[in-house]
């Protein structure tokens, strides 16, 4: 299904992250404001995309992978733009917009073909909260490993002492760009929780079973288990700074490789037959 | 009577202390001593003076400066009881345009022993602010401040010149913000309590911080510091204990080797369960082993780390600097061309303002049998009034044109503009507001001339 809004968000995040970009390369630190107008344009036009879509299946539009993909691109723009506006993080901005950027470009290529249905065996009000709440935790992830990115960034500047260069870029500091981290890493873990309890809760009613270690169940209770490794070496052993941050990063990517690899290995296992 | 602008004065370049310090008004001195100015020397006519630590200078506008440089000379020497002689060779004198850039590289912070320091805008500001007091202020120096500190937000504004640590105290405490979102619940530390090391204490002290420990060989010394910083002294064999709690260290203790290495560090940061921790090794030969950077979330910069931000931090603002003397070479352009008289647009932008201002107020006045009129009949109100506002105004800017391109010109056409736009209550925001708009205001005044010349109007209104 193509609606009109898709393009034109696409367009408004990635002129967004190419504003970004150049105002971090070129210290115009007033352009990131532009940037972030765009960003939210790019989201209110994102929005009215899934609304048309959601109106139409009836149900949150998460039907195959693309639909997924771009209703988690929506997510992290809206948890990003709060971000930047309410805590003064455009230094993320950069990172966020070409992260959504790319997530919409690639559902958008992957939209075209044929449209699958959610079967109604499925069409539960459990699905709408499993689902959101399991994306919704993956944009908190999103967004923690980008301000991990920036983290190590700044560190390395400031222990190789070329943060010198730019004494009044307005980045900020080490300590809240790990106190950020740390929050956003909380509210995934708990967010992806509650998914795969709902998750769990939803399958027991559908199919009897709470658990069937299919790919998609067994990797977020890996990831889960990884996330809840991350929080309590802070909480324990106060694994903070940079430690904490290359770990953020590489959980994340572990994250991204079953997010992609199990749609595109096993399409269709998660729940049945559409995915 | 051609009016021209002089500075006479003393700076931290031609002057030392010693006699910027026996000529310096203090605030509450000016006004007093603007007025004994202006009983004593009669050549000028417009005065106001500046008085930093690092100048003194009086600014002054008189028909004839050569006499009103030595009467000004000799009135400082007998208002602030110094012979002449004795500080003669440090006095500058700058006439015409040199003592209008002066002026405005001085706001500018051009002139500033501290290069883009802040201050002196706002010295700047409050001198203008005293002489306006003391009715030493005339046409001339109100619009040669004004146009100084236009130039001077406008260099602010394009250029980065007041941007960077110019000392390793700042450099210091702006690295500190790299690091810290807060310093309100952090603990500052002082093992040595050398000049520098206070300076970089009382500079991080300038925001809230939790407390301050400080630690020196000589106890006297740092139990002094702590009252009068507010911290706690604490004896140099048992600072080791207190440095775990320490999220800024600063080290100036005299030692032959390292006070802190690696190896005792490392259970500190365990201690502290990896919280990161800034050290300031301003210490010759340093205080902390160098080794100590590596470990996780420990930032170490020594003095000449700190040394390098301030000087990049000059560097920058010298490169600034040659911008911004572009942009005041710009407004001393536009300050000069009205000097002269040549630059009458403004004023009569200002003058058609008012004038269109008053036209809108009387027709606003008359708004409630105005809308009883037919639509035909109330154009031909409009018409009408316009036509002797239009009329005035040409009359006025005739007369201006005909004392041509002159001070003199120069001079009348303010003063009309003062009278119309006084009376008329037109605000000098107003006006502001109207600034970038010099352009349209020579376009508009061309078509008005044409306009004027149009003899339809009143032909319009005699048919009907």
């Amino acid at each position: 299904m193509e609606t009109l809004w898709l393009m034109p968000a696409l367009a408004c995040y990635v002129i967004s992250a190419m504003i970004f970009v150049a105002s971090r390369f070129f210290g115009r630190t007033r352009a990131s404001g532009w940037a972030t107008m765009l960003l939210g344009a790019g989201v209110v036009l994102h929005a009215l995309d899934l609304t048309a879509r959601g109106l139409q299946a009836g149900t949150i539009p998460v039907a195959n992978f693309a639909e997924s993909l771009s209703f988690l691109a929506w997510l992290t723009a809206l948890a990003g733009l709060m971000i930047i506006v309410r805590r003064q993080m455009a230094v993320i901005g950069a990172y966020i917009a070409s992260a959504v950027a790319l997530a919409l470009a690639v559902s958008a290529v992957m939209m075209h073909g044929a449209r699958l249905v959610i079967p109604e065996t499925l069409r539960s009000a459990w699905m709408p909260v499993h689902v959101t709440l399991a994306i919704l935790g993956y944009s908190m992830f999103v967004l923690a490993a980008s301000t991990s990115i920036v983290y190590l960034v700044c560190e390395s500047r400031l222990k190789t002492k070329r943060a010198i260069a730019t004494p009044d870029d307005p980045v900020p500091s080490l300590e809240k760009l790990d106190r950020i981290n740390y929050s956003l890493l909380a509210w995934g873990f708990s967010l992806l929780s509650f998914a795969i309890i709902s998750g769990a809760i939803w399958a027991d009613a559908t199919w009897g079973h709470f658990w069937s270690w299919e790919p998609v169940e067994s990797w977020s209770l890996a990831i889960w288990i990884m996330y809840a490794g991350l929080l309590e070496s802070r909480l324990t052993a106060g694994w903070r700074g940079r430690r904490a941050a290359a770990l953020t990063i590489v959980v994340f990517v572990v994250l991204i490789g079953s997010f992609v690899g199990i749609n595109l290995m096993y399409p269709g296992k998660h729940g049945g037959s559409f995915g | 009577m051609d009016q021209s602008l002089f500075i006479l004065g003393v700076n931290h370049r031609t002057a030392p202390v010693a006699i910027r310090e026996r000529l310096a008004y203090a605030d509450a001195e000016v006004v007093a001593a603007l007025e004994r100015l202006r009983r004593r020397a009669r050549a000028l006519s417009e005065a106001a003076i500046l008085s930093t630590c690092n100048r003194v200078e009086i600014i002054g506008v008189a028909p004839d400066v050569a006499g009103a440089f030595d009467d000004a000379a000799a009135f400082v020497a007998e208002d602030r009881n110094a012979a002449l002689k004795a500080f003669a060779p440090s006095l500058y004198r700058l006439e015409g345009r040199d003592a209008a850039r002066h002026l405005f590289r001085v706001g500018a912070s051009l002139d500033s022993m501290v290069l883009g320091e802040p201050q002196i805008l706002g010295q700047m500001k409050i001198a203008y602010a005293r002489a306006a007091e003391a009715g030493t202020v005339g046409l001339v120096l109100h619009r040669a401040f004004h146009r100084a500190f236009t130039a001077a937000k406008r260099i602010r504004k394009a250029t980065l010149i007041g941007h960077g640590s110019v000392s390793v105290s700042s450099a210091a405490a702006s690295l500190a913000g790299r690091i810290f979102d807060t310093l309100s619940d952090k603990t500052v530390m002082m093992l040595g309590a050398g000049k520098m090391a206070e300076m970089t204490a009382r500079q991080l002290k300038s925001k809230p911080i939790k407390s301050l420990v400080i630690s020196s060989r000589t106890f006297d010394h740092a139990a002094v510091l702590a009252r009068e910083l507010g911290g706690i002294a604490v004896p140099f064999e048992d600072y080791r204990p207190h440095l775990k709690s320490a999220d800024i260290v600063i080290g100036s203790v005299a030692s032959t080797r390292p006070i802190v290495g690696p190896e005792e560090f490392e259970a500190v940061i365990k201690e502290r369960r990896y919280r990161p921790i800034f050290l300031i090794d301003l210490g010759v030969p340093r205080n902390f082993d160098e080794r100590l950077n590596r470990l996780e979330n420990v930032y170490l910069y020594d003095i000449d780390d700190l040394g390098q931000v301030v000087h990049k931090s000059q560097a920058e603002r010298e490169r600034e600097a040659a911008r911004a003397e572009e942009i005041v070479e710009l407004e001393l352009e536009s300050f000069w061309r009205w000097m002269n008289g040549l630059d009458l647009v403004p004023t009569i932008r200002d003058i058609r303002y008012s004038i269109d201002r008053l036209r809108d107020l009387e027709m606003g006045r008359h708004r409630g049998w105005l809308k009883g009129l037919a639509p035909d009949e109330r154009e031909r109100i409009d018409l009408l009034t316009r036509g002797l506002t239009n009329k005035l105004l040409h009359r006025i800017l005739q007369g201006l044109r005909k004392s041509g391109n002159s001070a003199e010109g120069a001079y009348t056409a303010e003063v009309a503009r003062k009278l119309l736009c006084d009376e008329l209550g037109v605000s000098s925001d107003e006006l502001d507001a109207l600034e970038d708009s010099t352009a349209d205001a020579i376009a508009d005044d061309d078509r008005a001339d044409r306009e004027d010349l149009r003899p339809d109007i009143g032909d319009q209104i005699g048919k009907k």
